[in-house]
């Protein structure tokens, strides 16, 4: 089982480096290591073994491998599949595919670090990697947008560098279980740099930006599978250390709360999906010990969308509103738009239902809201017109298929949920949800301002979470 | 003392990254605080004693620390590759907006 996990971290990047070799078969070798990926992640579902690896010594460096890392390694290796079959007829260069399997890669081995240097590599890696796809395109806007992102991502990151020294200063040792006894500072700074990588509350404003503006299969991939690399430490950090699992909690909520009231506002797809993709973020924090299930419903959906929204004739709902749209086209989209609205019949129900009934008494009030907010926007995908005939490209359909399969089949995880009181809530929320987008949002047209993503800002904003955070934890 | 001179750094330098309007010099000012976060390292590890831990027949001293050493050396090389790559999207994008002023440049590259 050991040489297992050791011969699946390594490899993406043996194979992404020797792709240069075989430049005829990158798109092949890719999608191998993608369903290599996914059958790993499917024996780790289904019979975890939780099996824990100490490196060395004991100086922490720990990898863990159990249920939860087995959720989201499944939502990478399928993510990462759709996203291959999508540009299966694109030419991209042989470049792509390496970068797209170093990328996955590191996202494979954040899932399983349980020590903070390792991720700290990890989530490097996954920064340059992220970085170099979004500017693969070389014009200036994509290089500017990559370079955001390459900035904000660093400077999170020597923020942790600085907690985690703190950390190893009181135990010697780097691993997640060592945040129980540390000074808050330590704990401030770490979350700091978690938070902005997964792009949690306030301190996730370069999201929006980032992920809108790269082509479309690389918006799939982040908002699909790169964010989940922030997320999870957050989560397993949670259930490790008791005493921070409340501070979680709220930003989970805060979380949901501030991505849905700015999706619900926008008038773009890709931003609203973008936005979107934080407020999900915040239902897996709010409940860590089902974040996983989440997780991979999150990820199946929001790839999905953004792989549709890349075939759509438009980015604005206005101009979509006069356009129809190909039947086939609106069927996936609905599909998608139902399960993250949780519909039943769709594994989104499932997870949807699964967190609730994890959540804390004050947190069902914010979640409930949150929820209402999903629907509500989801509800301008649903209400497109249809009817239209068009050619979209050859690749598109077996990535999608692969998703939407995913979600009608991860729905076994969680059967329980199906009961006739678990049904009615969320269908309740749902119509609940088109009732207010009929009548009010609509109708109105609010322009929420964007001075908190600019550059500066949102470093400005790191050191007011710094302190918000050191409040938080010294409390 | 010095942990004084290396959280100064590492203050200089995110005041750079904000205050400092050219992209140039966002970049050296990132830097400069990773070059406050790798001191902050070196110092921790010298707090046991200042010798290099060379295992030999000489009688122990104090040594100093090898773990952070090992693992701020990870941090600089990815430093490094990552400031190398920004240095060469700041020369594509210096190809249009030649003063590298950020405001500028997310004027024109944003919606």
């Amino acid at each position: 089982m050991i040489t297992l996990t050791l011969i699946w971290i390594a490899l993406p990047f043996f194979i992404g480096f020797t792709s240069y070799l075989l430049p005829k078969l990158d798109r092949f070798l890719a999608l191998l290591v993608a369903f290599i990926s996914v059958g790993y992640g499917l024996q780790q579902c289904i019979n975890p073994s939780s099996l824990t690896m100490q490196l060395v010594d004991h100086f922490g460096v720990t990898l863990i491998i159990d249920q939860l890392s087995g959720y989201f390694i499944l939502t990478n290796g399928l993510v990462t599949a759709a996203v291959i079959l999508y540009c299966w007829y694109t030419d991209k260069s042989t470049f792509f595919y390496t970068q797209t399997l170093i990328l996955h890669g590191s996202v494979n081995a954040a899932f399983i670090c349980a020590d903070l240097i390792s991720l700290y590599v990890a989530l490097e890696v996954i920064s340059i990697a992220t970085f170099l796809l979004i500017a693969y395109p070389r014009s200036n806007r994509s290089i500017w947008v990559g370079l955001r992102y390459l900035f904000v991502s660093n400077v999170a990151m020597l923020f942790y560098l600085v907690g985690a020294v703190l950390v190893y200063q009181t135990h010697h040792s780097f691993a997640f279980g060592g945040l129980q006894g540390v000074p808050p500072e330590a704990v401030a700074l770490i979350f700091l740099g978690l938070l902005i990588k997964g792009g949690i509350f306030v301190s996730g404003l370069w999201l929006p930006l980032t992920h809108s503006e790269s082509e479309t299969p690389v918006s799939a991939l982040m908002s699909g599978v790169v964010v989940k690399a922030g997320v999870f430490p957050l989560v397993r950090i949670a259930l490790m250390v008791g005493e921070l699992d409340p501070i979680i909690r709220i930003f989970g909520v805060g979380t949901a709360l501030l991505g849905v009231f700015y999706a619900m506002f926008e008038k773009d797809a890709k931003r609203m999906l973008a936005f979107h993709t934080i407020s999900q973020l915040g239902f897996v924090l709010a409940a860590p010990e089902v974040g996983g299930f989440y997780a991979l419903t999150h990820g199946l959906v929001k790839s999905a969308l953004f792989l549709i929204t890349g075939v759509l004739p438009s980015r604005s709902f206005k101009e979509l509103q006069h356009k129809p749209i190909d039947t086939r086209l609106w069927i996936a989209l609905a599909i998608a738009s139902f399960s993250i609205s949780g519909f039943p019949l769709l594994s989104g129900f499932g997870a949807k239902v699964l967190t609730m009934k994890n959540l804390l008494p004050w947190q069902v009030i914010g979640m409930n809201v949150a929820a209402l907010g999903t629907a509500i926007s989801f509800a301008k995908f649903i209400f497109l017109p249809r009817g239209g005939e068009e050619k979209v490209r050859p690749g598109f359909w077996p990535g999608m298929i692969l998703l939407l399969a995913g979600l009608v089949v991860a729905n076994v995880v969680y059967y329980e949920a199906y009961t006739v009181t678990n049904i009615i809530k969320p269908l309740a929320t749902i119509f609940l949800g088109w009732l207010v987008y009929w009548f009010i949002i609509q109708r109105i047209s609010v322009k929420l301002p964007r001075v908190l993503e600019q550059i500066d800002h949102l470093m400005g904003v790191m050191s007011v979470m710094l302190i918000l955070l050191f409040w938080m934890v010294w409390a | 003392m010095l942990e004084a001179f290396v959280f100064a750094t590492l203050l200089c330098g995110f005041f750079g990254i904000i205050l400092k309007k050219n992209l140039l010099m966002k970049i050296i000012s990132m830097d400069i605080m990773s070059t406050g976060a790798i001191a902050y390292y070196v110092l921790i590890a010298s707090r046991n004693g200042l010798l290099t831990p060379i295992l030999s027949d000489v009688k122990n001293g104090t040594y100093a620390d090898p773990v952070p050493q090992a693992v701020i050396l990870t941090a600089i090389v990815i430093g490094l590759s990552i400031q190398a790559l920004m240095l060469v999207g700041v020369m594509k994008l210096a190809r249009d907006n030649p003063t590298l002023e950020t405001h500028e440049i997310e004027k024109s590259n944003t919606l």
